[in-house]
């Protein structure tokens, strides 16, 4: 994100943002590294106005003086969580996880005490089908106007007719290569990726720990579907990921420390962290493959049971507000699918290639499918890969 | 009949906590290691041998983690005796209290932020680093099985270093005298009067090590670079990925037995030796 | 006859740090001597010792053991060996194994069955016979002492050293190991250095005492001569009791002095034997020995060979079996030790506090001494 556009924004946020940067480069706490020590329950309660403060005419009525929210890192702008303690009373207790697996670990074991939650698109139909969530009561949301949104990033909200969840924001998994070493290359297939990681990059590159992507990812290189659960397609990932496994430089979703330092040259990696990566250090070039890769779209979702739903409801509906939501875009990097949000972002943004790929790089991209997520063999697979 | 009660009033607080947060979560272990995996995840009733039949699909994590925790232990016992001993016996004892202090510093901060520390320090930018400027090019540190060593060697040095120094300290320094004395110069004198009555608190600075390193999980997978897998990194993987509690469960019962039948023979080798040196105190 | 030195120390000085633990100190003793090194708490003693087992290498000067400099050589390298104050027995070995150390330390080792036969000798010389298998804390405290007492002598070192090696047994066991260790001592026929505080021991066991003071050895000596020809007021204190009389010299010769104290009375007394002669003014105490002093009823009067008298009260009595000791307040001369032997008291029956006595002494017996 450039400097020239702070003029165009709806609120004046640039120093926000460099204060956001340096946030994120000092940053331990990012998915694989909770994904690994198990520590998806870093906790932070956003201190904020004090309960009791006049509720706004918005809000009138009692919604208690907490809300507890599972969501991802460095996933929000803390100055909407403050500022809905001002509006409503309510302060927001954030708990950050690691993974899908983990968030539905930790719904399957039940008590979790979570009011709204993040899942990805690829989980609701098992939270459906565990009957773990609800559907929601969208008279509570009148912010979500579902036809502000783009329906290919909001229909994996809706199961068998009824609105589970509500779109977040969405984005890609391509990877990041530092184009410093690649002697004037171009890179832009996975095929390239796996390749280059078993000559030139040896030592260099990172996957994600997590077989979505990393068996997905392996699986294009045969052109194979990014979700392909069958047995002889897989077991083609499989020997191509032991082949590769002696040249990485690490299985690992933390990925940006070690390509802002020099250490790894290319890595698996999401939207927002590729324009992160870019912005700092040019070099840094966000590539989806060719053959394709995933696309994903993240929602606000409640459990069944969540003990403060009138609250859940009023914060979703307070991060859904288009001036809200926008700032919410300016912290994390990821495009959203609400038309309304996007009229109020700087049009560098909407046009950068990083958040809004080619149509035909788009088109090749697939959603992660339920069976993806809850196939064992693909677990399996990454056990035997990882311990290789 | 008074005195009872008052055992039985002094033992409750200790019945409880094991009971609570040993035993119990020990019964689940077993009984769910003999279920099946729901479909989406989780946990079916069932009774059947097959998670355990699947065991050799965990192996090569075995394998890593019964070669890595003797090795870790030996490693960190051969870097912990020299420093307990020079804290114990040769400190000054103006700079002992410090020295001492020194030691346990790191334990204030959390294992997460040291390791993550070493992260920086092996990287690129740290030791290899570093070693350019004297011409040594492309170090590779991080990531390797090295840093694991070195960052379990770290993180579990003062373990091993406190029951070692207290066995030291407290080794009355005249039977060293006394050896020297009766004609021992001082490496015999360590090795026949200072080190077996060091035994004890080798024999439990390697068990805290030990049962420690066998389910170590956060080391390997932040300074191996997740490429060094063991049985902890298993666990973690099949309990908050795959989700698979059943399979987990007889990995983690099977991890538990085999802890116990190590530490049971090792603690009868201990006491042999003990008996051989005939010295009760041990252990 | 002379016999050669075992150990001499020559200027030696050993300082730690600004502590000065043995400042300037010479000395030879005699091989097959039972020597002792006696003083208060802090003179000097153990670090005398230490530097004999090469413990603590000397500041300055030289110590030499059969002729033979040792500044700088090892302990486990000397010829001597040591009985440790709190006997220092290794914890992790039976009874035979501690004994059995030394000589396992040999090279080459001698054989098991050699070294097991020694160990049983030796167990036998300390009248332990059979006690091998012991463990060291199923060991009563002498009996822990003679262990280290067989340990330390297996070697058949040419000297050995005892560091207060009675001080943590009760009295009675005490007097019985002072006694086997003088018996020892002349069955093994080397030299003992000892190393107590305790006058009694020293007195009753040792052929030359050693007294140290603040690092310096005041007087070397066997125990009689100490006893009756203590060079000064603080031997005299130290080797047995003595009433002192602070004063003057008002007179002096070669022989002895007069002293006049406080009250203006002058006593005479003699000089101990190797003592420089007092000077004219000088301040001096005069010591007499509490058995030296007579105490009578004034019906009976003064023996007639007495030629100090002084009226008294008696003011305390203390019954010790053999003797009884009188504390009385004599006119011009304060508070006064006296001892009368059991005869005596027989004689004159006894005396009660409150009693008016008669107390005097032949002053040849008495000693002028400086007051040091
Ligand atoms: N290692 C040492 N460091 C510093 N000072 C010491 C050391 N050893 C002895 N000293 C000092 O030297 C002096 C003589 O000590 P030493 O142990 O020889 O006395 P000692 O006559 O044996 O007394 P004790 O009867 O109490 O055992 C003391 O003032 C003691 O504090
Ligand atoms: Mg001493």
């Amino acid at each position: 994100m450039s400097k020239d556009y702070k003029d165009n924004m709806p609120i004046s946020r640039q120093k926000f943002i460099e204060e956001l940067r340096r946030y994120e480069k000092g940053s331990v706490s990012r998915r694989h590294f909770l994904g690994v020590t198990g520590l998806g329950f870093a906790t932070a309660v956003m201190a904020g106005a004090v309960p009791g403060l006049r509720p706004s005419k918005a809000y009138a009525g009692n919604l208690g003086d907490k809300v507890v929210l599972a969501t991802w890192p460095n996933y929000h702008d803390e100055a909407n969580f403050e500022a809905f303690t001002k509006a409503t009373g309510v302060n927001v207790q954030v708990n950050v996880f690691g993974s899908n697996e983990e968030m539905l670990a930790k719904l399957q074991a039940g008590g979790s005490g979570w009011d709204v939650f993040v899942p990805t698109n690829y989980t609701i139909t098992t939270y459906v089908g565990e009957n773990l969530i609800e559907p929601l009561d969208l008279k509570q949301i009148p912010n979500y106007e579902a036809s502000a949104f783009d329906p290919r990033f909001a229909e994996p909200g809706t199961v068998n007719g009824k609105v589970y969840a509500v779109p977040k924001d969405w984005g890609t998994t391509g990877y990041v290569v530092n184009t410093k070493h690649t002697k004037g290359k171009k890179l832009t297939t996975w095929k390239e990726f796996w390749d280059i990681t078993k000559t030139d990059f040896s030592g260099r590159t990172m996957v994600h720990d997590y077989q979505l992507t990393t068996i997905g990812n392996a699986l294009k290189y045969f052109g194979y579907s990014f979700n392909s659960v069958d047995p002889k397609e897989l077991a083609d990932a499989e020997k191509l990921l032991l082949e590769v496994k002696p040249h990485l430089f690490a299985i690992n979703s933390d990925y940006q420390p070690s390509l802002r330092s020099g250490d790894a040259w290319m890595s698996m990696c999401w939207t927002g962290d590729g324009k992160q990566l870019n912005s700092d250090m040019p070099e840094m070039e966000y590539v989806i493959g060719k053959e394709g890769g995933e696309i994903w779209s993240d929602f606000y979702a409640m459990p069944k049971g969540a003990p403060h739903s009138a609250a859940g409801y009023a914060l979703i509906n307070f991060l859904l507000d288009p001036a809200v939501n926008a700032k919410e875009v300016l912290a994390h990097g990821y495009p959203v699918g609400d038309s309304r949000t996007n009229a109020l972002l700087p049009k560098e943004l909407l046009e950068d290639p990083i958040l809004y790929p080619a149509k035909e790089l788009l088109d090749t991209l697939e959603f992660g499918a339920a069976a993806t997520l809850t196939d064992p063999n693909r677990a399996e697979l990454l056990a035997r890969f990882k311990s290789a | 009949m008074q005195a009872k009660w008052i055992n039985r009033l002094l033992l409750m607080p200790a019945t409880v906590w094991l009971l609570v947060m040993l035993v119990l979560p020990l019964i689940f272990v077993i009984v769910f290691s003999f279920g099946e995996r729901a479909p989406a995840g989780g946990y079916i009733p069932a009774f059947s041998f097959e998670q355990y039949a699947n065991l050799p699909a965990r192996f090569t994590a075995f394998k890593n983690t019964l070669t890595l925790a003797p090795l870790g232990t030996l490693a960190a016992l051969l870097i912990a005796y020299p420093l307990a001993y020079y804290l114990a016996v040769k400190a000054n004892p103006k700079w002992k209290t410090l020295l001492l202090v020194m030691v346990i510093v790191p334990f204030w901060t959390s294992i997460l932020i040291r390791t993550y520390a070493w992260i920086y320090i092996l990287g690129g930018r740290g030791i290899p680093h570093l070693l350019e400027f004297i011409g040594i090019d492309g170090v590779r540190l991080i990531n390797t099985p090295f840093a694991v060593l070195v960052g379990i060697i770290y993180g579990y040095l003062p373990l091993m270093v406190f029951p070692i120094y207290v066995s030291l300290e407290k080794l009355d320094k005249r039977l060293l005298e006394a050896s020297a004395d009766l004609g021992s110069p001082p490496l015999r004198t360590f090795r026949q009067v200072t080190l077996p009555l060091s035994i004890p608190g080798v024999a439990t600075g390697c068990m805290l090590v030990f049962i420690l390193l066998m389910g170590e999980f956060l080391i390997p997978a932040l300074l191996g670079g997740g490429k060094v897998f063991f049985i902890g990194n298993a666990l973690v993987d099949l309990f908050l990925q795959s989700r698979n509690w059943a399979y987990g469960s007889a990995v983690a019962a099977t991890l538990v037995i085999i802890m116990l039948v190590t530490v049971t023979l090792y603690m009868k080798l201990v006491a042999r030796v003990g008996e051989q040196r005939e010295d009760v105190s041990i252990l | 006859m002379t016999r050669p030195n075992d150990i001499e120390f020559t200027n030696v000085t050993k300082r730690f740090g600004d502590v000065v633990a043995v400042d300037n100190v010479s000395l030879s003793v005699e091989r097959g001597a039972f020597f002792s090194f006696l003083g208060p708490s802090g003179c000097g003693k153990t670090t005398s010792l230490r530097m004999i087992a090469g413990f603590d290498q000397p500041t300055e000067g030289d110590v030499k053991l059969s002729g033979q400099s040792v500044v700088g050589v090892p302990p486990y390298k000397r010829p001597v060996n040591m009985v440790f104050q709190h006997y220092a027995l290794f914890p992790h070995f039976n009874v035979g194994d501690n004994i059995g150390y030394g000589l396992r330390q040999r090279t080459p080792q001698p054989a098991k069955a050699d070294i097991d036969r020694q160990v049983s000798e030796m167990l036998e010389l300390v009248r332990l016979s059979g006690y091998e298998n012991r463990r060291i804390w199923e060991l009563s405290g002498g009996q822990q002492q003679r262990v280290a007492l067989a340990r330390a002598l297996i070697n058949h070192p040419t000297v050995l050293l005892l560091d207060e090696p009675l001080a943590a047994l009760d009295r009675k066991l005490r007097r019985e190991m002072q006694i086997e260790l003088q018996t020892l001592q002349r069955e093994v026929g080397i030299t003992f250095i000892l190393v107590t505080h305790d006058q009694e021991e020293a007195l009753s066991m040792s052929d030359t005492i050693c007294i140290m003071h603040d690092g310096q050895i005041v007087q070397t000596g066997s125990p009689t001569a100490l006893y009756d020809d203590p060079v000064n007021r603080y031997v005299a204190d130290f080797v047995g009791k003595s009433n002192f009389f602070e004063g003057k010299v008002v007179e002096a010769d070669d022989h002895g002095a007069h002293i006049e104290t406080a009250s203006g009375r002058a006593f005479a007394g003699r000089n101990p034997r190797n003592a420089i002669s007092l000077k004219n003014g000088s301040s001096a105490v005069l010591a007499v020995r509490p058995e030296i002093i007579f105490i009578a009823s004034p019906k009976t009067g003064a023996p007639s060979n007495a030629d100090v008298e002084a009226p008294a009260v008696i003011r305390n009595r203390i019954f010790l079996g053999e003797q009884t000791e009188y504390l009385v307040e004599a006119e011009g001369l304060g508070e006064v030790l006296v001892r009368a032997p059991k005869h005596a008291e027989t004689q004159t029956g006894g005396f009660n506090p409150g009693d008016q006595v008669l107390i005097g002494w032949q002053s040849a017996a008495a000693l002028a001494l400086e007051d040091a």
